[in-house]
């Protein structure tokens, strides 16, 4: 300790000599004049402690407190140089959940392997970041859960008293059995829609393009879509084609239905459309299209590709389609919507409650409802519409294509 | 990884701030080094800055202003070549409206007023009540600090505060904070002390206090357990250039040349690029030691930067120079110089290499082309098999090409034209000069429209040769290709930077030789009005690289005060000379 106060004064008059900035400047005289000012606690430290000024913190003394407090116990000798790597990283993590980074506060050892298997220090982070986002969300719910089961307790209690005091008979004409009653109508209707519905496939042929979190994003739509599809009105009969069998794919949307998987009134198959239906009633949907839907067409069998791209890999699907020779089309999207930000690329559920209500009601104002709102600024009126394709015109007359139709790369000012 | 995203947006340790750097004049760094007296260490300046008077700061800095103004100017004459440092910017900003710029919103931050001088228990507790931000208060004011710098006695009075109220125990975080703090401001002395009591509190760090550490005990003379830091962190993972670079620095500090080398190797194993500031710190040091072995090593270094296109800043140029200088009985020369258009440096007029490639690179480059920009996995992506086939079939039935047009990207350079007028003065003007002519484009421009007209296309159709590709189909892979098939001689126009098909080849090697073939071979047009005569930006005949022919050293180097895009080179090259055998004219 006597070190560092002998040596912190030529240091401190060095800075002040370094230091042209104005703010800063301040700030190193007043310490300089501290310096000076505390001349004499400072050089008599040896017994510092007893003859520190009354009102003056005692700026070292933690140090000591520090210093003699026990290290925290446990430290294990692992002679295994995996399981050491694995210790090493999980103290790590502690440490930086100290310091307050988002790191989740329990890892499990399985989490920890895949952590330790990220190619890059900044792939590691998001996962950790991943981890910790989800170790929130969960405790957040299970605080919510023990509110809610307070709550019904209480209610619970109340509604006792109640009965106690009203006995009295009630008519009603149905048990409340709602849940299973829709539930049983909608299998009717899916039955019907099996039977008589329009075909709408998605297919499954992106597996290779995807990663594993995407993947699992596009299970999570799939799943969303069909649960649309199956509350509709005139449901359609879905496709589940190229759904290779033992494929990732498979596996997690028969983890994910558990049970009902077997029992859903859709067709999975492992053939490709162009096998199950003609080729020229096919239309493949895809944004990078540059033909545009006009109407929703009863007699045509639309291809959504059900592929979460994260990764911006333009053009897979168009290739696709082209590949196997089929039309394809995009979404009216630019001529309905002031477009704003935000990639054209809808997610699946979007897509399919867009297509259902293009089929009910056939009116693309409706329809396009479904486009988040954060997307857009808002719709076109028809006249501004007419008015802007004017404009646009008149504007290629002498300046370039529109946007979308050609992907020139071009500079456009 | 590592870093704590807390400590991203701090600002570098160990630098002077970019204050000084504006100030104090390149030539004269500001610079401090170490002399280990009776295990007392203390910092000394060899040259201090003018005294802290305001009005003098000032003038230089305004002077500094009108002579970044004055560059600015001379730029704009001599940015003659597509892809001189700086360029892109310049266009961007005649492109856009300038005062339609830099309007960003100002950082609105809660703050609280920071104490200037330590501050009693008393005032501390005043100063938490007054205080009702979001975060916890001692972490919000440490923060704070860390941000503005504030002095290691203010942040040891918040220390000893929050340890009087809590045991003295110090949260990490907190001991983290303030350690940074000690390390800006190098206060070794403090930074032992922190060290010492991380040591004894917890049994492992995490890294961001690892590579604060480390930065902090490469200046006292307990700098190899900075190494045992470095060899902890192996553990988890593999450490940043940043640590390895420190280490590497505290080892030349000590004198520890084999440790510095061998940290080096291994930076160099891990695949990382070593900071331009690591690799002066090599050439700093090297001035004092006459060593054949360590001058090898430094040429070594220079050769990793020419396989790696790297391109050394100023003050590190400087530093090459006078290393190069100071090596006895050699008499090197160096200048700092621009190249002529030929070719020529201006100081030693020695031709410099040639941007071509070399015959084994130029069929490399070629096949990867096909390989990875056209084909790229999957034919129907950009393009079909059979437009493929029809593709190669009309490039092997017509002769060599000299210049491929890219044309839409020609004709759309002036809006307010036709563009089958634009592309058929373009086509016509370069048929005049008898050359081989290849326009590139699509299906539709041969539909005859408002502003494609039937009798202008069929004009250019008769002076050049023309493939349309589909209209969903890409044309710049097919303008790579035509160009490269047609062979060394034959250039191509466009004014599109290729980047994306830049980034579809594989590996950094083969972007390199792309780029390098690029600078050589693309036309761009001087965009001036649509009547006057039409001039190309000229194509780089040298290539600008480090290189050597035994006894002279070209280097290029970036100037602080320019920004250079990742697509553009510099264009203020050093030129070293042996003296004994060519006096250069000066």
């Amino acid at each position: 300790m006597n070190v560092t106060v002998r040596f912190l004064r030529p240091f401190a008059r060095l800075m002040v000599s370094f230091t042209p900035h104005g703010k800063r400047r301040n700030l190193y005289s007043t310490v300089l004049q501290r310096y000076m000012s505390s001349k004499a606690p400072s050089l008599s430290c040896h017994n510092k402690e007893s003859i520190s000024p009354p009102k003056q913190l005692e700026l070292d003394g933690w140090k000591t407190t520090m210093k003699s407090s026990i290290q925290e116990d446990g430290v294990s000798v692992v002679s295994d140089k995996d399981e050491d790597a694995l210790a090493a990283t999980r103290e790590m993590i502690e440490m930086r959940r100290l310091l307050g980074s988002e790191v989740p506060e329990h890892i499990t050892e399985e989490e920890l392997k895949t952590l330790m298997e990220c190619p890059s220090k900044s792939a590691q982070r998001k996962y950790l970041k991943y981890l910790y986002g989800k170790e929130k969300l969960k405790k957040a719910k299970q605080i919510k859960k023990e509110k809610k089961a307070e709550a019904r307790e209480e209610a619970k209690k109340a509604k006792l008293l109640e009965i106690t005091t009203s006995k009295e008979q009630q008519e009603f004409m149905f048990l409340r059995l709602w849940d299973r009653q829709i539930n049983i109508a909608m299998g009717w209707k899916g039955v019907q829609a099996m039977q008589f519905g329009q075909p709408l496939v998605f297919d499954m042929d992106y597996e290779n393009y995807m990663k594993p979190f995407e993947l699992r994003n596009a299970v999570s739509q799939l799943l969303e879509s069909e649960g649309w599809n199956r509350r509709d009105v005139d449901p359609f009969h879905i496709y589940f084609c190229n759904l290779k069998i033992n494929s990732a794919y498979q596996k997690e949307l028969v983890k994910r239905y558990s049970g009902k998987w077997d029992k859903l009134l859709l067709t999975a198959t492992e053939k490709s459309p162009i096998d199950l239906f003609p080729k020229d009633s096919i239309i493949y949907l895809t944004a990078d299209s540059p033909n545009i839907m006009t109407t929703f067409k009863h007699d045509k069998i639309y291809i959504i590709g059900s592929f979460v791209d994260k990764n911006t890999q333009v053009g897979t699907s168009l290739a696709k389609a082209k590949r196997l020779n089929l039309a394809t089309e995009r979404l009216p999207l630019d001529k309905y919507l002031q477009w704003d930000l935000g990639s054209k690329n809808l997610t699946l559920d979007q897509m399919i409650r867009i297509l259902l209500s293009m089929k009910n009601t056939g009116s693309w104002e409706e329809a396009l409802k479904f486009v988040p709102r954060r997307k857009h600024t808002g719709y076109l009126e028809i006249s501004q519409h007419s008015k802007e394709v004017f404009s646009k015109l008149k504007k290629t007359k002498t300046r370039s294509f529109p946007k979308g139709s050609l992907n020139v790369q071009t500079w456009k000012r | 990884m590592t870093c704590l995203s807390g400590f991203r947006n701090f600002p570098k340790l160990w630098t002077s701030t970019p204050y000084f750097e504006l100030v104090v004049p390149a030539t004269f760094p500001v610079s401090f080094f170490l002399m280990v007296t009776r295990n007392q260490h203390r910092w000394f300046s060899v040259k201090t800055t003018s005294p802290p008077n305001s009005k003098s700061t000032n003038l230089l800095v305004a002077k500094a202003r009108t002579l970044k103004k004055e560059n600015d100017s001379d730029r704009q004459i001599s940015s003659d070549h597509y892809f001189a440092a700086g360029a892109a910017k310049m266009r961007s900003y005649l492109n856009n409206n300038p005062q339609q710029r830099d309007h960003a919103m100002p950082r609105v931050r809660s703050t609280i007023e920071l104490p200037t001088k330590p501050l009693n228990s008393e005032e501390w507790d005043k100063l938490k009540d007054d205080f009702n931000g979001k975060a916890s208060f001692e972490e919000g004011v440490i923060s704070q600090m860390v941000h503005s710098c504030s002095s290691v006695d203010v942040a040891k009075s918040l220390l000893a505060w929050v340890a009087a109220k809590n045991n003295g125990i110090v949260g990490y975080n907190l001991l983290v904070k303030y350690l940074y703090l000690c390390v800006f401001h190098k206060e070794t002395s403090e930074v032992i002390d922190v060290y010492e009591i991380m040591k004894a509190k917890y049994k492992c760090l995490e890294t961001g206090a690892s590579s604060i550490l480390i930065r902090g005990l490469i200046h006292s003379d307990r700098w190899r357990e900075a190494l045992l830091l470095l060899e902890d962190m192996k553990k988890v993972m593999i450490p940043s250039k940043r640590n390895y670079g420190d280490c590497i620095q505290g080892a030349l500090f000590h004198q520890d040349v084999n440790m510095a080398w061998s940290l080096y190797q291994e930076l160099i194993g891990h695949n990382l690029t070593p900071l331009l500031e690591t690799l002066k710190a090599f050439f700093d040091f090297g001035q004092d030691i006459n060593d054949d072995h360590y001058s090898n090593k430094l040429l070594d270094i220079l050769l990793y930067l020419r396989n790696n296109q790297l391109y050394p800043g100023e003050s590190f140029a400087h530093s090459i120079k006078t290393w190069f200088e100071s090596i006895p009985g050699r008499q090197w020369k160096g200048q700092f110089t621009t190249v002529q258009k030929s070719g020529q440096c201006s100081s030693c007029g020695r031709a410099l290499e040639s941007i071509h490639l070399s015959l084994e690179e130029y069929e490399f480059l070629k096949e990867k082309i096909m390989r990875d920009v056209i084909d790229g996995g999957d034919q129907y992506k950009k393009t079909t098999p059979q437009e493929l086939q029809r593709f190669e079939n009309f490039v092997n039935s017509c002769p060599p090409f000299d210049i491929v047009i890219d044309g839409l990207n020609v004709a759309k350079m002036f809006p307010k034209r036709r563009e089958s007028q634009t592309l058929l003065n373009v086509v016509s003007h370069l048929a005049q000069k008898n050359l081989q002519l290849l326009v590139l484009g699509r299906k539709h421009m041969l539909k005859p429209s408002s502003r494609w007209k039937e009798d202008e296309m069929e004009q250019v159709q008769k002076q050049a040769h023309c493939f349309f590709a589909d209209n969903i189909s890409k044309d710049d892979p097919f303008l790579l290709y035509a160009t490269l098939n047609s062979g060394n001689h034959c250039k191509f126009i466009t004014k599109d930077l290729m980047r994306d098909h830049k980034a579809c080849l594989p590996d950094a090697h083969t972007q390199r030789l792309f780029f390098k073939w690029q600078q050589g071979h693309q036309l761009a047009i001087v965009k001036g009005s649509p009547r006057s005569k039409l001039t190309f930006q000229h194509t780089l005949s040298y290539d600008t690289v480090v290189q050597t022919t035994g006894d002279s050293w070209h280097i290029p180097y970036d100037e602080d005060q320019v920004q250079r895009s990742s697509y553009e080179v510099p264009t203020k090259w050093l030129c070293l000379q042996r003296k004994t055998q060519a006096p250069a004219p000066c």
